[in-house]
């Protein structure tokens, strides 16, 4: 009755024992050990990821339905895993310099992966809201890490506020759909909702409540209130974090929970996701362009590729789904290159966030600058970026299915947010130099950052096999 | 093999580029030097592989486009043609790298410079190994961006960089012409596979598309098309103007880019498309005329000029012209066998006069020049070969191959082969006479230079000596050895080039008249012998003429008016169209469109971030806002259903 | 059964208006009682339901912890909620219309409620065994067995708590002694004592 077969968590549970063995070792040897505490759960992350490779990845569902392995999960759970290693690893000599090099940072980051990876792959509510959880405390703690700065405590306390009442109302929402549906098992509840011939109005008001709480995680507008406060008071290795690897995880489980459980609701969830899509559209077109924290553009620009996003899920699609999927990869490593180019922004161990700080970075490190321009431009969808790929194939997607207005608003909301980007290259390229950075930049974010700028500019010349396994993981949606 | 070939370039060019200034001058020019070496001796060890022992195969490297029907590889296609194509590219290649280490050692960027030739070395190796349109178009476009980088490498000169605007721009036009041939041969074969294409060439020989309204006959549109991008890259006639304003870049840049590979991509292409090209007699016509009249025409314009580098430019493209009428008449394998010899010698006039710019303090007016040879006695030796390669001298490269394609030509026994044969005949005596006029003006003579420029004339450095050597043993012997390969009686290329039974002019060549197989070397001999009577017994005789074909020589001299015409036809009046358009965006279209656009935009973002108060309980309450006005839709639209 | 309405409209009504009384209550000690009736309240309401360990947890953890805990940090800590309040008057009236539209929303929720046909047969599966147990054991039953997987991420979520709680608050202090029994063990006389023979009648 009971399926206790293990395996398909393999990579959590040996993610929650190095956390709690690096917990200890922590513990012993005090903050000494931050480094290696951190390096230590960058390579267990890595062997995570050696080891989700080495699973069965078909279809499975454990532990009396509650937990679900397929390709989706799978390719979602690798982007997580990605996501973590560079921002940890982007981190490791940041909260030195910041004077919050602590040994706890690397745990809270390994059980927010956690939480991410099992959220992802949740096959019944009360899964999904324990993992959820579990990243979002982990999250919480984590931004207002930086103990002795007012913002980062504000951040934090607002984070948690907010992040409260976006679960609440994903309870209320799920308190009643199983009070329709008398489950909270996904498969058992799109059987029931299935098998019905109209719609009752409590189910679809338990649906905008969910989503509701959904769309707060991806900071999707008009639940995007908390995003540009959070993003520029936390730490930035925090920042990047948050900009990277939650937004993928919320995202995959959005498009799980619209296509396995409210399958059958698909004229109505259209509809939300429809308005959320388009506002967050707008919103990171335009209020960005008013911002001098670069940290706060950030915020919005990432409101804005959430739009983008979902759009390839409004659509309802295969080609959709997969576009959403290698937007998200595309992002990820996109954001990444951007943080590592953040954190390098100091004068006199001093973390610099205005983006006039930028100006004639050119000069001072063409590096940098030439990087920065390269990531910037394939933010803005311009070609051959990869950028200009990933929002090719969503409003490809969008255009196919016959959603005629929002691919054309979403390109219109590119060539606004356009203005931005190129704004900071015009900073960086034609102001007036000021004083140089901080020679030194860490080996890792120099990799990171070399990784992500490869990876945006060669994207032209191999999609093929990218694409070929984002499609893999959306088919699976669509098997039936 | 292939794969070292075409990938230490690459590496070398991002190593130069990325990491130019950690490296070190040295450093870099270590990196790109032994870069195109391994390529060169790898591309040898394969030219007798393939050209010499087997057939021609293909390396898939990766998928790159795959979208419906449409699949696009990297690939690499080794055949007898690329093989050749790489053994000429790679080893004039290492020869520049390693001249560039001695002529550049003055210049501030050397990495960035090394790096350049490095990132050109690759990407024509990508153009020569394509086994599809798509990849050919992209080693196409980026041996156009290395060579405008290269043209302008001297950036801080105006010229310089008008030049590479130039050469971008009047390139432009040809790939454009490529581009739509691309088109076209997706359009009818539905695939732009090589293996693909000439698989079905024969059976498309009939067919027709459609353009512009009209019916033409599709093989015929499709080579005129690509004619238009070889025209481009090859400089023939129409197209030609930006090669000699070229030569504003560096002279090693003259000699890898513009002498002996990029400009040759043209007859690669059509080569490439020989069996294409075999079913559409009258896009041959049109090559072979054109290339006629590119012969004839660069070779009088050559004999005006004075900058040494100027007369060599018009010396290549009236070569090119050769190349391109012996594909015109079929003879695809003379053609490539010009293209070898000629890539040797005129590689190493380019170099030589490098030299003797080197040793002449930057100068290349040749009137400023004169009785130098005793001075720099290598490269004076160095020059004649050249030049008697250049001229077709029996027993030096260009004799042989020069001779195949006029025999060719004549053996054609059609008028435009007939046409392409005197012309050709004409632009030999030419080429003689601007060859020995320019070795006459430059080495002997008074010296015409000043007193300071005189003293400092030394013989350059053992580095650019080097490179010399192996292309004038090159000049010398490349026609000799490989004559029977190239167009003996069983050539090596197999199925890498398609000549129908009927066009098989080289077979032919063997078999004509023996004053047609004479007259090249006497026409040749009487040029040399009237530069000789301008230029050293009677110095005053060149005024003089001048001065009695005054208008002949004004239409020389000014380069038969292309610049002007083109300057009047289009410059000008794109010019005045742009200004208008300019004046019509300012006035209208900016101030409702952008200007407004952006004003509105801004408006918008001030109003957002009102919205941000940075207050929690306003967070919340936008929240529940839109949840409640989520759900009041759907309470709207199910009141309107019940 | 006439006891029993009686009672769930008793423990109802008084659960309303306790709640209630601990928004508008002005004295931030007296919300605090209020809600800790509340609670008690609602435990009440769990009895009736039959949910007896549920009502246990209730009065337990939340009165006997969180509330006290609430209590606590009330009367410590000196805000003034007065002026708290002041700043979030002004969105009273957005409130009470967002609140309205939301509560008639859930009228007509409500009135249009109907349970899908399936929703018994989907809900009855863990409750077979409630006959012959108690509670507390068919809770037990489940949670160690079905729930075991949910168990173990409560148990990570807690790990969690402790380590951001730790991270947050704790501080090192310097100056502050503490007893550390190893060096205290590893004391030796020789490190510590010093004998001085004193001759008589001279001073120290």
């Amino acid at each position: 009755m009971i399926d206790f077969n293990l395996i398909p968590l393999l990579p959590e549970i040996f993610l929650a024992l190095v956390a709690m063995g690096l917990l200890i070792v922590g513990v012993g040897r005090g903050n000494e050990a931050t480094n290696t505490v951190a390096w230590f759960s960058v390579f267990a992350l890595a062997i995570a990821m050696i080891v989700m490779l080495g699973l069965n990845w078909d279809e499975h569902v454990v532990l009396s339905g509650m937990f679900k392995f397929d390709r989706f999960i799978g390719f979602t759970k690798l982007l997580i895993l990605v996501g973590s290693i560079g921002a940890l690893s982007l981190s490791v000599r940041f909260i030195k310099q910041m004077d919050m090099g602590r040994f706890e940072y690397p745990i809270l980051v390994l059980m927010a992966t956690i939480g991410m990876l099992l959220m992802v792959s949740a096959n019944n509510m009360l899964a999904l809201y324990m993992g959820l959880e579990l990243q979002s405390l982990s999250l919480y703690v984590l931004a207002a890490f930086r103990r002795n700065s007012i913002k980062s405590a504000e951040a934090g306390i607002k984070y948690f506020v907010l992040g409260a009442l976006s679960s609440g109302m994903l309870l209320f929402g799920i308190s009643l759909i199983y009070g329709f549906t008398g489950s909270i098992d996904f498969t058992l509840i799109a059987d029931t909702l299935g098998n019905l011939d109209f719609m009752p109005f409590g189910v679809i008001f338990g649906l905008v409540f969910v989503l509701a709480g959904m769309a707060f995680k991806i900071s999707a507008a008009p639940f995007h209130m908390w995003t540009p406060d959070v993003y520029q008071g936390a730490p930035t290795s925090v920042t990047a974090l948050f900009a990277m690897v939650p937004k993928v995880a919320a995202i995959a489980l959005l498009i799980r929970l619209l296509y396995e459980p409210f399958g059958s609701l698909e004229e109505q969830w259209q509809q939300i996701i429809y308005f959320v899509s388009l506002l967050s559209m707008v919103v990171g077109a335009f209020a960005a362009i008013a911002q001098d924290n670069i940290k706060r553009l950030m915020a919005y620009s990432s409101i804005g590729h959430m739009g983008y996003a979902l759009i390839g899920v409004v659509v309802a699609s295969e080609a959709g789904i997969s576009a959403v999927m290698l937007y998200m990869l595309i992002y990820l490593l996109m954001t990444a290159g951007v943080f590592a180019i953040l954190m390098s922004m100091q004068r006199n161990q001093v973390s610099l966030e205005k983006i006039s700080d930028l100006s004639g970075l050119s000069q001072n490190s063409p590096v940098l600058a030439y990087s920065m321009a390269v990531l910037m431009l394939s933010m803005a969808g311009i070609p051959p970026m990869a950028g200009f790929f990933g929002k090719l194939f969503i409003f490809q997607a969008a255009v196919e299915a016959k959603f005629y207005i929002l691919a054309v608003l979403g390109v219109l909301a590119s060539v606004v947010s356009a203005y931005y980007y190129l704004r900071i290259i015009k900073v960086m390229f034609f102001d007036a130099a000021v004083d140089p950075y901080d020679a030194h930049i860490p080996f890792a974010r120099r990799v990171v950052l070399l990784i992500s700028v490869i990876f945006v500019l060669a994207f032209i010349l191999k999609p093929t096999l990218i694409v070929a396994s984002a499609q893999g993981a959306a088919a699976v949606l669509f098997t039936g | 093999m292939e794969l070292l070939v075409v990938f230490p370039p690459l590496i070398a060019f991002l190593l130069a580029f990325l990491f130019g200034k950690s490296l070190g001058d040295k450093g870099a020019q270590l990196v790109t030097c032994s870069g195109v070496i391994i390529a060169a001796i790898s591309s040898i060890v394969l030219f007798f592989d393939v050209a010499m022992g087997g057939h021609g195969y293909t390396t898939l490297l990766a998928p790159w486009v795959t979208s419906g029907d449409f699949s696009v590889n990297w690939a690499l296609k080794v055949d007898q043609l690329s093989v050749v194509m790489m053994c000429v590219i790679t080893i004039v290649s290492s020869c520049v790298h390693v001249y560039s280490v001695g002529y550049m050692s003055h210049d501030d960027a050397k990495a960035r410079f090394m790096s350049y030739l490095s990132l050109f070395t690759f990407a024509m190796l990508m153009l020569v190994t394509a086994d599809n349109l798509l990849q050919l178009f992209f080693g196409w476009e980026g041996v156009g961006l290395a060579s405008y980088l290269l043209i302008g490498f001297w950036n801080q000169k105006h010229s310089a960089n008008a030049a590479a605007i130039k050469a971008f721009v009047v390139n432009r036009v040809g790939d454009f012409g490529l581009a739509l041939g691309l088109f076209a041969t997706f359009a009818l074969f539905g695939s732009i596979e090589f293996t693909t294409i000439f698989e079905e060439a024969p059976e498309m020989a009939d067919s027709v598309l459609s353009f512009f309204g009209h019916e033409f006959h599709a093989l015929t549109l499709i080579g005129l098309l690509l004619f238009i991008g070889a025209m481009g890259k090859s400089a023939q006639l129409g197209l030609h103007t930006w090669l000699p304003d070229a030569m504003e870049g560096p002279t090693p840049v003259s000699a890898l880019i513009h002498a002996a590979t990029m400009v040759t991509a043209g007859v690669f292409l059509v080569a490439r498309f020989s069996p294409l090209y075999e079913y559409a007699p009258t896009a041959l016509i049109v090559v072979t005329v054109v290339g006629a009249c590119t012969a004839f025409v660069a070779a009088t314009i050559g004999l005006t000029q004075f900058d040494i580098k100027r007369v060599i430019a018009y010396s290549t493209m009236s070569q090119l012209g050769y190349m391109f009428f012996a594909l015109g008449v079929s003879a695809y394998g003379a053609a490539m066998f010009h293209l070898m010899t000629h890539a040797f010698f005129k590689a190493l006039l380019f170099l030589g006069a490098g030299s003797v710019i080197h040793a002449m303090s930057d100068e290349q007016d040749m009137r400023k020049m004169g009785g130098i040879y005793n001075k720099i006695p290598i490269t004076y030796a160095l020059m004649w070969i050249g030049s008697l390669a250049l001229a077709g001298m029996p027993f030096f490269a260009g004799y042989y191959s020069k001779d195949i394609i006029l025999e060719a030509a004549f053996a054609d026994h059609s008028w435009w082969g007939e046409f392409a044969f005197w012309m050709g005949i004409a632009a030999a005596l030419m080429t003689a006479f601007y060859s020995w006029r320019l070795l006459f003006m430059t080495f002997h003579g008074k010296p015409r230079a000043s007193k300071k420029v005189m003293s400092h004339i030394h013989e350059s450095p053992p580095v650019m000596l080097g490179p010399l050597f192996v292309l004038a043993t090159g000049a010398v012997l490349a026609g000799f050895v490989f004559y029977e390969a190239f167009v003996g009686h069983h050539a090596m290329w197999h199925e890498a080039i398609k000549v129908l039974e009927a066009n098989d002019t080289i077979t032919a060549a063997h078999h004509v008249p023996f004053w047609v197989k004479k007259l090249p070397i006497g026409i040749g001999l009487i040029g040399i012998a009237l530069a000789y009577l301008f230029y050293i017994s009677k110095p005053k005789l060149p005024e003089a003429t001048v001065k009695r074909v005054k208008p002949l020589h004004t239409l020389l001299f000014n380069k038969w008016f292309f610049d002007e015409l083109y300057d009047a036809a289009f410059v000008k009046s794109s010019f005045k169209l742009g200004k208008l358009f300019w004046c019509t965006d300012k006035q209208v279209v900016d101030r409702f469109g952008p200007d407004g656009a952006a004003g509105t935009s801004n408006k918008i973002a001030a109003l957002l971030s009102r919205f941000q108060s940075g207050y929690v309980f306003q967070y919340a309450l936008v929240m529940m806002i839109a949840v409640i006005g989520l759900i009041s839709w759907f309470v709207f639209k199910t009141g309107q259903g019940f | 059964m006439i006891v029993q309405a009686l009672a769930f409209y008793l423990f109802a009504g008084i659960l309303l208006m306790s709640g209630f009384m601990v928004i508008t209550a002005r004295n931030p000690v007296h919300s605090v009682l209020f809600l800790i009736l509340a609670f008690f309240n609602s435990a009440g309401l769990f009895v009736l339901l039959g949910a007896e360990f549920i009502a246990m947890l209730m009065v337990i953890v939340y009165v006997g912890a969180v509330a006290v805990l609430f209590l606590f940090v009330v009367m410590m800590l000196d805000i003034s909620f007065a002026d708290l309040r002041k700043g979030a008057m002004q969105y009273v009236p957005i409130g009470l219309v967002v609140g309205a539209v939301l509560l008639s929303e859930l009228i007509f929720a409500y009135g249009a409620w109907s349970f899908a046909p399936e929703s018994v047969a989907n809900a009855a599966s863990p409750a077979a065994q409630f006959g012959e147990i108690s509670n507390t054991e068919a809770l037990g039953r489940v949670l160690y067995t079905q729930y075991a997987y949910v168990f173990q991420i409560a148990g990570l979520i807690l790990f969690v708590a402790m380590i951001g709680a730790i991270v947050l608050t704790h501080r090192v202090r310097p100056g502050v002694r503490r007893q550390k029994v190893s060096e205290q063990h590893a004391r030796r006389p020789e490190d510590v004592l010093e004998i001085q023979k004193v001759t008589p009648r001279t001073g120290a």
